[in-house]
């Protein structure tokens, strides 16, 4: 186990930047997801971590030693590939046992690991199959399998679920969570899918355009975004933008006036923050025409006209409205976020 | 590849390909039936596909006209040799070619593949005349290096170059972070997984050398020497004229070893494909 620094890491593929300075501090033994839309250069950071790509700039540290010039198999890393890359030529317990194998490690020693690390993962009765003889979910498992075997300083895994069905995504990101719990060890876990990084993260790291955008724990970067990108990346359905200009009465936008409790300088043009789920019915609301009823049983989301704007609700009651009538909602007033319009940042 | 025909298309198809079939196997079903004919059955007209009688003697024969035992073992192990050699060269440099990063890779990769565009009949001369001066005329060395630093080395290390790059680079790095350095990869992860290309290689490598004719003319001079696609035609009577039938029982037992190549490698090459690919 080992904490992982980054140090203004940069990146270019000729004269391609990708990674324009990024500084993470990843503590002993977290969990830190790595989020963000594709082509932002999640992945190459992690290779980079990982030592399969150079790193143009900056410094990498693990455990206190740079490791910019060390290959990847004296960074003590195990990587989990999103293709799994299982040796199709070799049993499940070849597969497992293959790096101590090349690390000098004695027959009973690793028979002993292999062992081990497929009693955690479920996989004692599959150790004798090869690659194309098991599912998606097996195959994931012996790709987990491979990396805990030996023991690393840190675990790398680059998008592993986005080959399974949802319902296995689920289950398998339960294992994975249960795994970081038992053995504490670093890992570094890439993902587009923003779900994923909120139950999975200790601390969240969001990614734009080669830039880290914020770092934070789930619910910090859910309750408290930096910025408009944030703001709109996590949480599911996105959060509700409303541009206006800052006033007594609150922000005035087109068509409509939204109470306000920040204290923004009045005059500011702003844009207005209100996630769907922070909104409620209310007899004495603003009046919303109703666009499209989704119900999903537990809840309903309901996209409708306020003013000039589109925006979604969800509410915890079933409603008997249809499309085309009006409903009266509220805004919580506790949970509004105010961006600045021009640089995009939270105004406090 | 499973489409579903109905029977009557099923029964037409197989009919079609009964039909395309007897271009190839009409003219070994004549081979082999001729090698034991007496020779004066094999032009009897209308010609039969069954011989009327039998001459098992022609096989022998073979063996008393020439130094047939010697020269079959002069084909196979200069083939064998030559295939090894090919697989070795072919599999390292198309792996060095697919994926190794050095200066000039792709420039010199087509330099390499203008090899091909030379037929041997032009460089035969010159060769001559370089083995010559290597004292290597009349030994079997021009049949063993010539291939394996000629054409069909070339054409192996283009197709084993064109697997490597379709192998997913995801096992090699798979394989870097496991602790494996780059010879290790190449022999552990990328060869094996290269068995199907391998297999092709080994067949059209084995099958080039097999039926090599002009060098063999060319380079070799006493019939000790001689391997099977030159001793084929030795098989004359003391007027010159061509003793069908013997020649024909040693162009059956030419034949022999291709069978099992194609047989063994074939094998090779469906195994091969069914470990291939990431996913099943
Ligand atoms: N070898 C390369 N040469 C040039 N540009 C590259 C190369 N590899 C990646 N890039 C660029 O770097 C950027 C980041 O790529 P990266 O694969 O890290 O994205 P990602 O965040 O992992 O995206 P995704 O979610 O789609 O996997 C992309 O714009 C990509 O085009
Ligand atoms: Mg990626």
């Amino acid at each position: 186990m080992a904490p992982v620094t980054l140090k203004s890491v940069t990146k270019s593929y000729g004269a391609t930047s990708v990674l324009h300075g990024i500084d993470i501090d990843i503590a002993d033994g977290e969990f830190v997801v790595l989020v963000g839309p594709s082509g932002c250069g999640k992945s190459t950071l992690l290779r980079m971590i990982a030592g399969l790509e150079t790193i143009t700039g900056g410094a990498i540290e693990i455990g206190g030693r740079v490791v910019n010039d060390l290959e990847p198999k004296d960074r003590d890393i195990a990587m989990v590939f999103q293709n799994y890359a299982l040796y199709p030529h070799m049993t499940v317990a070849t597969n497992m046992g293959f790096s101590l194998e090349h690390r000098g490690g004695s027959k009973a020693e690793i028979a002993e690991r292999v062992q081990w690390a497929a009693g955690i993962l479920g996989l004692t009765h599959l150790l004798d199959r090869y690659p194309r003889q098991l599912s998606g979910g097996q195959r994931q498992r012996v790709a987990m399998g491979r990396a805990i075997v030996r023991n690393p300083q840190v675990f790398l895994f680059d998008e592993p679920l986005s080959n399974l069905d949802a319902k296995l995504r689920v289950v398998m990101r339960g294992e994975i969570k249960g795994l970081h719990q038992r053995l504490g060890v670093t890992t570094v876990y890439v993902t587009h899918d923003q779900v994923e990084a909120m139950t999975m993260a200790d601390r969240i790291v969001v990614m734009n355009g080669g830039k880290v955008e914020q770092v934070g724990a789930p619910l910090d970067l859910y309750d408290r975004p930096a910025n408009l990108f944030v703001a709109g990346f996590i949480g599911s359905p996105a959060m509700n933008f409303i541009e206006g200009i800052v006033t007594n009465e609150g922000l005035v936008a087109l068509g409509v006036t939204l109470p306000l409790t920040n204290s923004a300088p009045l005059g500011t043009k702003a844009t207005y923050g209100i996630r769907p789920e922070n909104l409620t019915l209310a007899a004495d609301g603003l009046p919303a025409k109703i666009t499209l009823i989704e119900p999903m049983g537990s809840e309903t989301q309901v996209t409708m006209t306020l003013g000039d704007h589109t925006i979604t609700g969800v509410f915890r009651e079933r409603i008997a409205a249809r499309p085309g009538e009006t409903i009266h909602i509220r805004p919580d007033l506790n949970a509004i976020h105010l961006f600045d319009a021009s640089t995009g940042l939270r105004i406090e | 590849m499973k489409t579903d025909l109905s029977p009557r298309m099923k029964t037409a198809l197989y009919g079609l390909m009964c039909v395309l079939l007897i271009p190839f196997v009409f003219p070994t079903w004549w081979m082999i039936t001729s090698s034991v004919k007496p020779i004066s059955d094999i032009f009897a007209f209308p010609p039969d596909l069954w011989p009327r009688r039998f001459d098992l003697t022609t096989y022998a024969r073979v063996f008393e006209l020439q130094p047939f035992a010697r020269q079959y073992w002069n084909s196979a192990y200069i083939a064998a040799l030559v295939t090894a050699g090919t697989m070795v060269i072919s599999s390292m440099a198309g792996y060095a070619f697919a994926r190794i990063k050095f200066p000039f890779s792709n420039a010199i990769f087509m330099v390499v593949l203008l090899g091909l565009l030379i037929p041997s009949e032009v460089t035969i001369v010159p060769l001559f005349q370089i083995f010559l001066g290597w004292g290597m005329i009349n030994t079997h060395w021009p049949l063993i290096l010539v291939p394996i630093f000629g054409a069909p080395s070339v054409f192996a290390t283009f197709v084993m170059r064109q697997f490597f790059i379709a192998l997913p680079n995801e096992l090699e790095e798979a394989a870097r972070v496991d602790g494996l350095g780059r010879f290790k990869i190449f022999w552990t992860i990328a060869l094996p997984l290269a068995k199907p290309a391998l297999g092709a290689v080994a067949i059209f490598t084995f099958l080039h050398s097999w039926n090599l004719y002009l060098e063999p003319i060319v380079f070799l001079s006493s019939t000790q020497m001689f391997t099977l696609p030159q001793a084929l035609t030795q098989f004359t009577d003391a007027y010159g004229g061509a003793m069908w039938n013997i020649q024909l029982a040693a162009a059956t037992m030419t034949a022999i070893p291709v069978l099992l190549v194609f047989i063994v490698a074939q094998k090779q090459f469906v195994e091969g494909l069914a470990h291939t690919g990431l996913k099943g």
